[in-house]
């Protein structure tokens, strides 16, 4: 079995504390990073090939390298523990088992990007990791990991920790913004991008949990070591949530060039009853489907992207034989019906009115043209919207009908 | 300035103009919503969507600022399946209710779904329900279902009047455009919403079912509210004389200024028309006081009047002129105070509460023209008096003769019985304004004016601007023009011909005034000009 | 303090402390907000219009401006609730193992609908969205705390420990 390394430390009592974090080796890293100039860290992250963990993928070194060169204000790292993607459920792990992890990559990161308040956004539904993690900051301000001149580094770093109220769209990080400032989680027009300007208008670098959780580890073991762990374009493992019709439901952390197959039937121990698999939904509610025969797929960004799907957040769902997908999508519909934030005219109409069609064909109430109706909608709508919500609800819009047509279209001749 | 082409035309903007403004001067329509050039950009209605060079996905024009050779299209296959798939998504939750919609004839959804939309309609769900019929304040009335949530007007109350009553609350379908519950949209500019929502959601309460919109003419003016002098459209009903009461003016639109009033005009400013089509209305000259008093015509009354002030001594006559007034006016009336050799002539009259200011539009000067009545030379002369001074001096029988030009005394700060003892007193009170008031039933002899909109002329705002007004509707019975009865006037008293027009008056005030030189109503175009000195 | 009904809504000074101390906190005091609105909520029991206002006097923000935060986020809530609320998900992997079950249960025990609150006010019952614990699925939120794995007698022992 291969190395952990996010999670090696979770079965541990007392795995959430700063003097197991430092008896396993926590710590180290920053002292390396301290060693080093920021930009040599930015350069670092890149090589490492280090991709980000919420969702995009998007490279995170290249990421920071858009900050801009010697920016005269304030610089703002922000932590996104929105985690509400369905499916996912990776960064709670994190905040309750390995909080410090979390806190030394904000150090590491904060110093590379020049930013010196960094703000972690934890969903407000997470009372008990928010918790925990809270606990923890206290620990390292008082340990003088956090405040003025961390251990004599002439580096100086606080954290506020805000919770969120309640929106799914407050994980879109522009979203998250708009809800840090202490607005409606509206989204915000891109361009300007984050980078440039984000929070309380200044540059801001926003990067998930799972994302920084890797940072120590990358200058602690250099990039080379990271890189080698995945596939040519994503380095480093990844925590893979595995819900639904499996044996062993939970967090299984593998380098990113795993197969979904292997993930299922290995570690997450095959679907239970001996059922058949039905499909599965690889990365958050908002990736395409896949049959039961497409799961001889890698895990990484790229081996999702090639399979016509997404890695997004790699929340896994599993469906057996027994699942309905007009129901499944249904549900799913709900949910983007409900967490719209309702800004723009696309996505604020059509994620309603197709839940109103997808409920009506479980009902028994379809009619012919609805299909066709809904796959219409949501192509038109696709690409025509302020975020990335309404292209993440078209994927299963799209791919459960597409791919069980049949089943739709048996309810409708109903 | 930055050199692009849109739909393969060139064309050079400036740095930072995005691509509707720019197509806007190629003459090329980019449909939108939200974008308002007078608010933040807000990108929510996804309607103004052009491809830009080779990018696959059509990107909105409001967001995108033009760039140096930047290959515009607004009018390929893909924008227009887009902007058709818009109006779908705008119009699936609509409730359809144009006939009965005021907005009827001016809504940017039914103007648009004519352009660009056009789709078989395919939605059989159950709408998504919100209120109708909500009175937000004294001037708007909210329909939320018609509401496309552009945010607009929530905008404008952000980011103009800075009062933020309004809010887009819940999320989703059931977004909801609305105010605190409880509160109201009373702030002095709200109207301006109705202007600025692009369809039928917000309407104007006063105007509601008035007049179809398809039955306005319209007539570039300048409102006479205060001395911003906000640029305006007056709306007027004359093809369906009984719709609206029979009033003809129905209502008054800003007209874009970009250096007086931009988008935006006041609520007092923008119901302040009333008087014209008012009751009150002086419809014919008269003279003689309470039941003696009797209408006649122009031909009588004239002789009567250049009568009276050929009777008096100059220094036993007052003239209070008022900043209502038009500069041709007062360039007439100028010439016959000096020909008659008149030496209290004043036009200041302070009103009993002072006017209220913002740094907005509104300011505290009520009247459009004071600072053409300063410049024009209307104002208190060496040795003579003022209008407060003149009432004391006709109270005291020196002054014997008083012309009074629009002003309620009865309204001024002054006490009213200082005002009624004088007017009392005089011997002959000459009142000249387009209303009946507090003074004008105490006159030997009723001038009726025309209202401004009854009218050509010209006003000089605060900052000496001088902008034209144009005639909308013809005046009231026998009314006349200030300036067509000053030239009457002066005709009679041997000042020669009476001017052929408002515009030969103003012709004759730049030859004669310095700070009018060289100006012309050519010159002055629909915006105005600033007087240089 | 979270009895129903009217409940004084003004911050007591330790309060009012804690708000200026989070106003202070942030670049832009405005980012104080949601906390500020969680703090109203744990002391007034629900966020009412008028709390709504008189928050919207701490930050001299329109009334407007903070309905428009309240009605966005589920977490406030704007009527009194129960001492306890029960989240139920009803997102996909708790649909898939039982979300409508448990939700069917629970209405039966406490007799409300979703979205309802037992007339005795111990109990508000709602279906939510993935609350991200999908591992433990069909789950729910009762309170501060997430139990999974559900079944009828988990669910009944949860019911037996709220008071
Ligand atoms: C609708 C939507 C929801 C999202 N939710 C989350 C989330 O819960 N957590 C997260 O880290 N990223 C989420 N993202 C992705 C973020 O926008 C952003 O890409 C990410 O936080 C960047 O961090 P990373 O580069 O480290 O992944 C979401 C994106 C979208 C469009
Ligand atoms: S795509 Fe949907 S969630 Fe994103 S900004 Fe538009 S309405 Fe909001
Ligand atoms: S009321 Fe009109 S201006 Fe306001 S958001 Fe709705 S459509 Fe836009
Ligand atoms: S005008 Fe550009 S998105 Fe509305
Ligand atoms: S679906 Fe219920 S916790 Fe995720």
């Amino acid at each position: 079995m291969a190395e952990k390394i996010l999670t090696r430390n979770f079965h541990l009592p007392g795995s959430h504390t700063l003097v197991l974090y430092r008896e396993t080796g926590g710590y180290a890293g920053l002292e390396k990073a301290f060693a080093m100039k920021p930009a040599e860290i930015t350069e670092e992250v890149k090589k490492s090939n280090l991709r980000g963990l919420g969702g995009a993928g998007f490279p995170t070194g290249v990421k920071w390298g858009f900050l801009p060169q010697g920016h005269p204000g304030p610089v703002y790292l922000v932590i996104n523990a929105d985690e509400g993607e369905p499916g996912t459920f990776k960064d709670r792990y994190l905040l309750e088992r390995d909080p410090h992890a979390l806190i030394e990559g904000m150090i590491i990161s904060a110093y590379a990007i020049g930013a010196h308040l960094a703000f972690v956004y934890i969903r407000g539904e997470y009372v008990q990791p928010w918790r925990i993690f809270g606990r923890a900051v206290a620990e390292a301000y008082e340990a003088g990991l956090l405040g003025k001149n961390i251990r004599g580094s002439g580096f100086d770093l606080d954290v506020i920790v805000h919770r969120g109220a309640g929106a799914y769209i407050c994980g879109e990080e522009t979203g998250l913004i708009s809800s840090l400032e202490g607005k409606k989680g509206w989204p915000k027009l891109k361009p300007p991008f984050p980078a440039i300007r984000g929070a309380f208008g200044a540059p801001t670098i926003v990067n998930n949990v799972e994302t920084i959780c890797h940072v120590p580890h990358i200058m602690n073991r250099g990039a080379a070591w990271f890189a080698g762990l995945g596939t040519k374009s994503q380095g480093g493992t990844r925590m893979y949530s595995v819900s639904g019709h499996v044996t062993r439901p939970g967090v299984y952390e593998l380098p990113v060039s795993a197969t979904l197959r292997s993930l299922i039937y290995e570690h997450a121990g095959g679907i239970p009853g001996g059922r058949r698999l039905k499909a599965v939904v690889p990365g958050g509610s908002s990736a395409v489907l896949l049959t039961a025969d497409e799961i001889d797929v890698t895990l990484d960004v790229d081996g999702l992207k090639n399979a016509g799907t997404m890695a997004g957040s790699a929340g896994v769902i599993v469906m057996d034989e027994t699942v309905s997908i007009p129901e499944a999508l249904m549900v799913v519909a709900r949910f983007y019906a409900h967490e719209s934030c309702g800004q723009c005219t696309p996505c604020r109409e059509s994620t309603g009115w197709i839940y109103k069609m997808a409920r009506r064909i479980v009902e028994g109430k379809g009619r012919k043209e609805d299909l066709d109706t809904i796959l219409d909608v949501a192509r038109r709508g696709a690409g025509t919207t302020i975020c990335a919500f309404f292209d993440g609800a078209v994927g299963p819009y799209i791919s459960y009908i597409e791919k069980f047509r049949h089943e739709f279209e048996a309810l409708i001749r109903k | 300035m930055v050199r692009l082409t849109i739909d393969g035309k060139e064309i050079e903007v400036a740095e930072g103009t995005n691509i509707i403004e720019a197509a806007r001067r190629l003459g090329i329509e980019v449909p939108h919503y939200c974008y308002h050039p007078g608010l933040s950009v807000a990108g929510q209605c996804r309607l103004c969507m052009v491809e830009l060079g080779n990018n696959p996905r059509p990107q909105i024009g409001c967001n995108t600022q033009v760039a140096e050779g930047m290959v515009v299209r607004t009018d390929t296959p893909k924008v227009l399946e887009v902007r058709q798939s818009i109006m779908e998504f705008h119009l699936i939750n609509h409730p359809l209710d144009c006939p009965v919609c005021d907005q009827a004839g001016e809504c940017w959804l039914q103007i648009y779904y004519m352009k660009h939309g056009l789709y078989e309609p395919r939605m059989v769900d159950e709408k998504v329900h919100k209120p109708k019929a909500v009175p937000l304040g004294p001037h708007v009335m909210l329909d939320a279902e018609r509401c496309i949530l552009c945010s607009r007007c929530v905008r404008f109350c952000d980011e103009v009047t800075g009062t933020g009553e309004l809010g887009i609350f819940d999320r989703g379908d059931r977004s909801e455009i609305g105010l605190f519950p409880g509160r109201e949209l009373a702030n002095p500019y709200s109207a301006n919403v109705i202007d600025i929502c692009p369809v039928g959601a917000l309407t104007d309460r006063d105007f509601r079912f008035a007049v179809r919109v398809w039955y306005l003419d319209t007539a570039k003016s300048i409102c006479p509210g205060c001395s911003r002098g906000c640029n305006i459209d007056v709306h007027y009903n004359i093809r369906r004389p009984h719709h609206n009461q029979g009033r003809r003016v129905a209502r008054l639109k800003p007209r874009f200024n970009a250096e007086v009033n931009r988008w935006w005009i006041c609520d007092a400013g923008r119901y302040g028309y009333r008087f014209v089509d008012d009751p009150s209305r002086l419809g014919a000259p008269a003279r003689g006081r309470g039941d003696a008093a009797q209408e006649v015509g122009w031909e009588e009354i004239i002789p009567l009047v250049t009568a009276q002030l050929r009777r008096y001594r100059p220094d036993e006559i007052g003239v209070v002129a008022s900043p209502k007034m038009a500069n041709e006016d007062f360039f007439l009336l100028r010439r016959l105070v000096d020909h008659l050799g008149l030496i209290h002539v004043d036009f200041r009259v302070p009103p009993r509460t002072p006017g209220d200011e913002d740094r907005i539009l509104i300011k505290a000067d009520k009247n459009p023209n004071t600072r053409g009545a300063e410049l024009i030379g209307l104002g208190p002369r060496p040795g003579g008096l003022d209008a407060r001074g003149m009432l004391r001096a006709a109270r005291d029988r020196r002054i014997k003769c008083l012309w009074v030009f629009h002003h309620d005394l009865q309204a001024s700060a002054w006490p009213a019985a200082e005002v009624g003892d004088a007017l009392r007193a005089v011997e002959c009170f000459i009142y000249q304004g387009s209303n009946s008031n507090g003074v004008s039933a105490a006159a030997h002899y009723v001038l009726p004016s025309a209202a401004w909109v009854e009218r050509d002329g010209t006003f000089t705002n605060f900052e000496g601007r001088v902008q034209r007004f144009w005639k909308a509707v013809e005046p009231l019975g026998l009314s006349l023009a200030d300036w067509e009865i000053l030239g009457r006037l002066g005709a009679a008293l041997g000042l020669g011909p009476e001017p052929a027009s408002a515009e030969a008056c103003f012709k004759a005030l730049a030859a004669s005034a310095a700070p009018f030189a060289g100006l012309s109503y050519r010159e002055l175009r629909d915006t105005g000009k600033v007087l240089s000195a | 303090m979270n009895a129903r009904g009217a409940v004084r809504v003004e911050f007591t000074p330790e309060q009012l402390a804690e708000v200026r101390r989070l106003q202070g906190l942030y670049p832009d005091r405005r980012a104080a907000l949601l906390p500020v609105l969680q703090l109203a909520q744990e002391a007034f029991g629900h966020i009412s219009l008028e709390a709504e206002e008189y928050v919207a006097g701490l930050f001299d923000l329109s009334p407007a401006h903070v309905h428009e935060v309240v009605t966005f986020y589920t977490l406030f809530f704007r009527e009194p609730k129960g001492r306890h609320v029960i989240s139920v998900c009803h997102n996909l992997t708790c649909h898939l193992l039982g979300a409508q079950q448990v939700l069917a249960h629970l209405k039966e025990r406490l007799g409300v609908e979703v979205g309802g609150t037992t007339p005795d006010g111990r109990v508000t019952l709602l279906g939510v969205e993935c609350l991200c614990a999908c591992e433990m699925a069909p789950m729910l939120q009762v309170d501060d705390r997430y139990e999974g794995n559900l079944t009828r007698e988990k669910v009944d022992w949860i019911l037996e420990g709220l008071a």
